[in-house]
């Protein structure tokens, strides 16, 4: 194993999870897997989450259901709700833990969204916070009024521009009891917001007060050039994919900051949270033995045919998920939107020879090749080799924390809170108590970045 | 005897339903807004027994620069309180002009999960054109085109998941059965929706759509929709100078709708002064350039709490054909923290020993608590007859 130097020897380990929502990681065939729609699974979630001292609970969007060569795919979990609607009811049971809405800035008006997200932060104490997603097609945009009008290469501009608005937005009202001190009107009037840009003409007078952490935090997820200069520009966190190889993670780690100073931030301004799976067992060969057993359940025979399917651009369901891949190449030049967001776009060709030769250099069958694709999610271990790994990745300065999606729920945190996190705190390498109440606190950030006197005053 | 109970609504929102309420108690706009607040206020309105609590919003202040014009989101607020309650059924006003109806659609099908099957829905139209200035949006000129089209498509999202849509069926490794998902294919004048919706059918299957009458009329028969015109109200709210004139209203209102009630603006005597000096002292504290949300065609009863009583009973009271005159009413409370309590102390308490209204149960949906059905999903296409000849 290469080595990395330690260079933060004091960093604390932190810890977000992540409810997903739609997806085909958590094993819902798995008899304890509880309802992913009932208020009590989500309770059940934040309780453990809450009592583990994690910073966050997280969760995901999704603007049209997902597709697979035009008919609707059945084969993963799906039917979430709505994240800030679902977060206020989370907030009025729990006290410290942060509450993270992905809410999507293509398909939703910036006055209203601003309003929505600081009306949970408000009721929450100052908890709440924002992941900025930009996926963008008019496949999704037939649900919504303005439809797929927005040109993909301005998806990031609108975000920038809706965010603009949010700041005004949550900047317009004085700074109250609990808010960070700092340049606010002082006159006990609200400013009046005012946006004229190419994609906005905005005009209003905001009702929403500010929060104790002053108004949401801005997470963001997505990893192209202009979505890390984006982060780099605007974001307290980064909501990474970088989060199962350590050298990638610190490239991605060295980048982000690079990028963040560019910004004229401070290099540390951006903190770096991979989504990532943990799986822990009593000695390192039932860690490997869960794992496999989890990766197997994660793929199933039709979720494998439906994965080949897709970059094939064809019904497989014919095929043997045991047997090879297809002789022949996909019939499809790209992928389309309704897959959601991730692939899009992607040289279909390219992958299908990548998985060709993997399958043929290591013997792999379809579903074989597909749970070998998927199976570098994270961390497997005993509960003291989990922590030291992440330790080192908290470390050697390559993350600040984790967004862990379970892979079964609701029962998926226990063993990580019961087991892992005391051994992170046996190393003072996590929090024994909150120390604060906000999100901003959990999280050690700076004063929002429209009221810094100059920029990296801390 | 009437089938439906009689419903006591109220609006719990900010400091009351008259503009000067937040002036009068001296509330600052963080005090107006605080989770703490909220959470006391609606158990308090749950503890009298009370049916259904609505929050009024709109995105601008009725008083714009204004700290003490502080609001949150309605739906934020509902659901916020869905787990702090267990009974009284929750109600957030929200526009059908700007939202986005997809929007609409999950978050209040959400609340309706969070709150276990008690959430409604004021389908309420917004007429100023400043609200399209913050929305960035030219002026929606047919009000009422978009109300009953914005009502229709959330009414089609609702339906979009059948009740058993998750199969988990680990044989073939479908979570879903997507016969059981339908697109909507919604295709109105000024917008169209494609469904379905990403969250599951609501416990309610329909949450309980409010509206002021004649803000949203049937759905009209279209090529696309050939049928009968489709009722998009469940419960139309009326106003009325007097008493005779609202009870006009209602019973008009109920060709249009299976459910009317009456808005009541209400200013009790409490605290040794009488309702029209605390009305006087709110006229004179009222800022200037407020946009109203007093005065509005509602009824009103300015006075005792005994005479509130009275009017609730004449209301609730089924007359000689077994009818009673309304089925409910909504209260608009124009100081919610003087108002509330006189409501909770002397009004429902002797209402319902008069056994005139019902508290709704623990657990009850607010369908159940209102005495409506849960209706059908329109795109089930198994015939009733097949379900149970099996
Ligand atoms: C860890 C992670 C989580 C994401 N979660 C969501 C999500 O919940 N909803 C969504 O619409 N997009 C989500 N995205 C997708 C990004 O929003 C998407 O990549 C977007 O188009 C950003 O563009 P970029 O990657 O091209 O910069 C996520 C991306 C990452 C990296």
């Amino acid at each position: 194993m290469t080595e990395f130097p330690i260079t933060r020897p004091h960093a604390q380990v932190h810890f977000g999870v992540f409810f997903q929502g739609v997806n085909h990681t958590t094993v819902w065939s798995d008899p304890e897997s509880g309802s992913q729609t009932d208020f009590a699974t989500f309770e059940r979630v934040i309780r453990t989450a809450e009592r583990g001292l994690f910073d966050a609970f997280f969760l995901g969007e999704g603007l049209r259901l997902r597709e697979s060569r035009g008919a609707l795919h059945d084969l993963d979990v799906v039917g979430r709700p709505d994240a800030i609607t679902q977060l206020a009811a989370l907030a009025a049971i729990t006290t410290h833990i942060g509450l993270v809405a992905t809410q999507n800035t293509t398909y939703s008006d910036p006055a209203e969204l601003a309003r929505r997200l600081q009306s949970l932060d408000v009721l929450s104490g100052g908890r709440a916070a924002w992941n900025v997603v930009t996926t963008d097609n008019a496949w999704t945009g037939a649900n919504f009024r303005r439809g797929g009008y927005l040109d993909h290469a301005l998806r990031y501009e609108r975000a920038q521009g809706q965010l603009n608005i949010a700041r005004q937005i949550w900047d317009a009202f004085p700074d109250g009891t609990g808010a960070p001190a700092g340049s606010g009107s002082s006159d006990g009037t609200v400013a009046h917001v005012s946006e004229h840009s190419a994609l906005f003409e905005v005009e209003l007078d905001p009702t929403t007060p500010r929060s104790p952490q002053g108004h949401p935090i801005i997470f963001q997820a997505g990893d192209s050039p202009q979505g890390r200069d984006f982060a780099a520009a605007n974001a307290d966190v980064i909501f990474s994919r970088h989060g199962s190889v350590l050298a990638d993670a610190l490239e991605f780690a060295a980048d982000v900051r690079r990028r963040a100073v560019a910004a004229g931030r401070p290099e540390d301004d951006v903190k770096i949270f991979p989504g990532t799976g943990i799986i822990v067992g009593d000695t390192p060969a039932d860690a490997e033995e869960r794992a496999r057993w989890v990766r197997w359940n994660q793929v199933t025979p039709a979720t494998a045919l439906s994965i080949v399917g897709n970059i094939w651009g064809e019904d497989l369901s014919g095929y043997d998920p045991d047997g090879p891949l297809p002789a022949h190449d996909p019939v499809v030049e790209e992928l389309g939107g309704e897959r959601g967001s991730s692939t899009t776009g992607a040289r279909t060709r390219e992958i299908a020879a990548q998985w060709r030769a993997l399958a043929e250099a290591e013997h792999l069958s379809i579903r074989e090749l597909v749970i070998r694709n998927n199976s570098e999610r994270g961390f497997q271990g005993t509960p003291t080799s989990v922590a030291e790994d992440l330790i080192r990745w908290v470390r050697t300065g390559a993350v600040d924390g984790f967004n862990i999606s379970p892979w079964i729920v609701p029962s998926g945190l226990d063993d990580i809170v019961d087991r892992v996190v005391p051994e992170l705190q046996e190393r003072g390498a996590y929090p024994t108590s909150y120390t604060g109440t906000t999100l901003r606190h959990h999280l050690g950030l700076r004063a929002p970045l429209t009221r810094r006197t100059a920029v990296g005053a801390a | 005897m009437p089938s439906s109970p009689f419903f006591v609504g109220l609006d719990a929102d900010g400091a009351g339903a008259h503009p000067a309420a937040a002036a009068v108690t001296g509330l600052s706009g963080a005090d107006l807004v605080s989770g703490a607040r909220l959470a006391r206020t609606v158990r308090q309105a749950e503890n009298a027994g009370l049916t259904f609590v609505s929050f009024a919003d709109a995105l601008l202040p009725a008083v714009p620069g204004s700290p003490a014009a502080a609001r949150l989101d309605s739906v934020t607020r509902a659901a916020f309180v869905s787990r702090t309650t267990t009974a009284i059924g929750l109600v957030p006003q929200v526009p059908t002009t700007y939202p986005e109806p997809f929007h609409v659609a999950a978050q209040l099908a959400s609340l309706d999960i969070a709150a276990a099957g008690r959430g409604g829905w004021v389908a309420s139209v917004t007429r100023d054109a400043a609200t399209a200035d913050a929305y960035g949006r030219a002026v929606v000129g047919d009000l009422a085109r978009e109300a009953r089209d914005v009502v229709q498509v959330v009414r089609d999202l609702w339906d979009s998941w059948e009740d058993d849509a998750v199969v988990r069926d680990v044989a073939t490794g479908r979570y879903i059965d997507r016969d059981r998902l339908h697109y909507v294919d919604f295709v109105g004048e000024s917008f169209s929706v494609k469904g379905p919706l990403i969250t599951p059918r609501p416990p309610q299957g329909q949450l309980v759509v409010l509206a002021a009458d004649g803000d949203v009329a049937p759905a009209v028969g279209s090529p696309a929709r050939p049928g009968p015109a489709e009722q998009l109200v469940d419960v139309t709210l009326v106003g009325g100078a007097g008493v005779s004139t609202a009870i006009g209203n209602a019973a008009a209102a109920r060709e249009r709708s299976p459910l009317a009630g009456i808005n009541i603006e209400v200013v009790l005597d409490a605290g040794g002064r009488t309702g029209a000096e605390r009305l006087a002292e709110l006229r004179a504290s009222t800022p200037a350039g407020v946009r109203s949300t007093w005065d509005t065609r509602a009824l009103q009863h300015v006075g005792s709490a005994a005479g509130l009583v009275q009017l609730l009973t004449d209301l609730a009271t089924p007359g000689p054909d077994g009818h009673r005159p309304v089925d409910g009413v909504r209260l608009l409370p124009a100081v919610l923290d003087v108002d509330l309590p006189v409501l909770a102390r002397d009004v429902l308490p002797t209402l319902r020993a008069a056994r005139l209204v019902a508290a709704p149960r623990p657990g009850a949906t607010l369908r159940e608590s209102l005495g409506l059905p849960r209706p059908a999903n329109r795109y089930d296409v198994r015939a009733p007859a097949a379900a149970v000849s099996v």
